[in-house]
């Protein structure tokens, strides 16, 4: 046996993978087959799950309704695909601007000095040794009516004398948009900077060469190259995005119901569990949707293993 | 990935803090024989000592909800291993229990779960004779609908939800849920993101049971809720106070204990009991059917009811305490805390108050409707 090991390498594979094999099955593929199960089943008046097989939770989900204000049997109701809906804009607007934010830094620091870089990306990763919900409050504190950003304006106004009502900034979508960005910033960063930093400094001279200028060369040698690292960043941003509600609770004041909290409301307030899982399984088809087309669109990065 | 990151920073932060909270700290026994927790309380004697045999009680109970004083003096008078587990939601509770085959002894469960654990079979009758302690709590929180005689539940803290108003700020103090209408108030109320409350607060302004299942009648709360929320800014449960001190809104609906913390900060903070009835609540104790250390709980429950350690509740939290004792107790030998708790009209309530209350019952089926309103009015484009 330990001979055989030692001679073949596709058992040291398999022998290597075992552990997480086993984590993976024992932790991800087991809970997904119970909530598939789960999914199928109907809320009892008290609130356990009957084992039934029906699709009811799906149909809900996606809007077919059987209590209509006009008496028909069926009638369409948008209510959950609005959810749905507004949590992939919320995604997809954080996405957006995090490359935009993202992209110019990680050039930055691709091209400052080597020893420069691990400076640089050291100062990007130290926030993430605070906790995560730490740095939601802090941005609270920031941003409240009598805070610290509001606090610095009144005291510059009044030096000049001119008069200040404090901004609303907690508590709006613009609160929401800047702490998801603020979270996943540097998820976004790593991955970009490690297509750019990979790029051969010879292919810059030879665009020069053939007679590109700068921003030709950016957009014919740079971006193609450094995609990537974009595409990467954007699977690592986007699909949790898609299901987060910390931030939009603490900074939106929980004005808005997103996926995340329709689905955690299934399991607490409402008592559905068979609901909520369908509405998770649903969310994870709807992101494995959306990256399958994206990275077919634009191949996936292999930066995501790097990052 | 990033999300289960996530929760494990979140949960280490937690754990951390449990464990700067929990590790640590001497008890002693000084001459006398009087056992002396680690911040240096001084254990009264239980009256009764009952006989237990059992040596542990596995308790499972809300978050952060105990005097640790209460908890060491427990296991110093007898001698026994506590083990405590804790749980943030009922539903998180009631699913664990439900199943059975867990080893808890008791449960903390509010009151519109307990029928649940009763029809379910989960909890046992409890035997008023090895509970005579039973006799300092305040019939105000006692034979209430969710358990006629309290054959299974003992009350344990209690809390009237209303609405807190900082008067510096507002003009027209508000007197009824109704008035949370009133256009002067947009932008700048708070709520508890508890829907149960919200909607039976709505079905009270209409005229109707704060517990209705009438589709109709639901149907007219949610269109009438559906004009109140845009004027909600915040919904927290978790510490609806701060923003009430930061001065980001200026009323809303608030437990009880937060409320009493706001007025501390800030006197300005008053608490309003609507004419349509506030909304009550209460965290009960219930014992488990296959309980293995049945002797030690009663022996806990009995040992916590009597007034001497009951105060600690007092000194520690800011909730309604539907214990007599505890408070005749606060009264002789605590007057300042006596004093805070009485006179704030918070904790302790005119009697009107409990009479024209409402409790958020279970409301079965019609479940599913309020979890579809709240979504529709939150989720409303």
């Amino acid at each position: 046996m330990l001979k055989r090991l030692r001679e073949s390498k596709s058992m040291q594979g398999t022998f290597l993978a075992l552990p997480t094999t086993l984590w993976m099955f024992v932790l991800l593929i087991i809970p997904l087959i119970l909530t598939l199960i789960v999914s199928f089943g109907k809320r009892s008046p008290d609130g356990n799950v009957i084992y039934t097989f029906s699709f009811d939770n799906y149909a809900r989900l996606i809007g077919i309704s059987h209590t209509c204000a006009d008496g028909s049997a069926t009638c369409f109701d948008p209510l959950y695909i609005n959810i749905l809906w507004r949590s992939l804009t919320l995604a997809f607007n954080t996405t957006v601007v995090v490359i935009l934010m993202a992209y110019p830094l990680s050039y930055f620091i691709a091209r400052a000095k080597p020893a420069q870089r691990n400076i640089y990306l050291f100062m990007v990763l130290i926030p993430l040794w605070t906790n995560f919900v730490i740095r939601v409050y802090a941005w609270m504190m920031l941003l409240r009516k009598e805070g610290a950003i509001n606090i610095i304006i009144g005291w510059v106004a009044s030096l000049l004398h001119l008069p200040f009502t404090p901004l609303e900034m907690l508590y709006t979508p613009g609160a929401v948009l800047v702490g998801m960005v603020y979270e996943f910033l540097p998820f976004m960063i790593l991955p970009i900077y490690t297509s750019l930093e990979k790029i051969d400094g010879s292919l810059y001279e030879a665009a020069a060469d053939l007679g590109a200028n700068a921003v030709r060369t950016f957009l014919r040698v740079t971006l193609p190259l450094s995609m990537p690292g974009v595409v990467a960043g954007t699977i690592l941003v986007f699909v949790p995005v898609m299901g987060t509600f910390v931030v939009s609770d603490l900074l939106g004041g929980k004005q808005v119901i997103l996926v995340g909290n329709l689905i955690q409301r299934q399991f607490l307030d409402a008592r559905d569990p068979a609901f909520g899982s369908a509405a998770s399984l649903i969310l994870m088809v709807m992101t494995l949707i959306v990256t399958y087309f994206y990275t077919r669109k634009f191949g996936f990065g292999e930066e995501i293993v790097a990052a | 990935m990033r999300k289960s990151w996530l929760d494990m920073f979140a949960a280490l932060g937690i754990l951390s803090v449990l464990l700067s909270a929990c590790g640590g700290g001497k008890t002693s026994v000084n001459e006398g024989g009087t056992k002396i927790t680690s911040s240096g309380f001084e254990c009264p004697e239980p009256s009764p000592r009952m006989d237990i045999t059992s040596k542990e009680l596995n308790l499972f109970v809300w978050t952060e909800y105990f005097p640790e004083d209460m908890l060491d003096c427990f296991k110093l008078v007898y001698n026994i291993k506590l083990n405590v587990d804790e749980y943030s939601a009922n539903e998180e509770m009631y699913a664990k229990v439900a199943s059975g085959g867990t080893a808890y002894d008791l449960v903390q469960p509010t009151d519109y779960i307990v029928p649940l654990l009763i029809r379910q079979n989960v909890v046992q009758e409890l035997d008023h004779s090895r509970l005579p302690n039973m006799k300092n709590l305040d019939p105000n929180w006692m034979d209430r609908y969710f358990d006629p005689g309290n054959k299974y539940t003992l009350p344990y803290l209690a809390g009237i939800d209303a609405i807190v108003v900082n008067a510096d700020k507002v003009k027209d103090i508000p007197t009824s849920w109704a008035d949370l209408w009133n256009p002067e108030y947009a932008g700048r109320i708070i709520s508890i993101d508890d829907s149960r409350t919200v909607i039976s607060m709505t079905l009270a302004t209409l005229g109707y049971s704060p517990n209705s299942r009438d589709p109709k009648q639901l149907e007219e709360a949610k269109n009438k809720l559906k004009e109140l929320i845009p004027s909600i800014k915040i919904f927290d449960s978790d510490s609806p106070k701060s923003a009430l001190i930061a001065g980001d809104v200026d009323l809303g609906i608030v437990w009880t204990g937060e409320a009493f913390i706001a007025h501390q900060e800030d006197p300005a903070f008053e608490f309003i009991y609507p004419k349509e009835g506030a909304s009550l609540w209460s965290d009960n104790w219930a014992m488990l059917k296959d309980a293995p250390h049945a002797d030690a709980a009663y022996a806990w429950l009995n040992y916590i009811m009597q007034g001497d350690v009951f105060w600690l509740t007092l000194r520690d939290f800011q909730y309604i305490n539907p214990n007599l004792a505890a408070i005749a107790y606060a009264k002789d030998h605590k007057p300042e805390i006596y004093a805070d708790y009485f006179d704030s009209p918070i904790t302790n309530p005119p009697q009107e108050v409990f009479d024209n209350g409402f409790y958020s019952e279970d409301v079965g089926e019609a479940a599913a409707l309020y979890d579809r309103i709240w979504t529709e009015v939150k989720g409303g484009n």
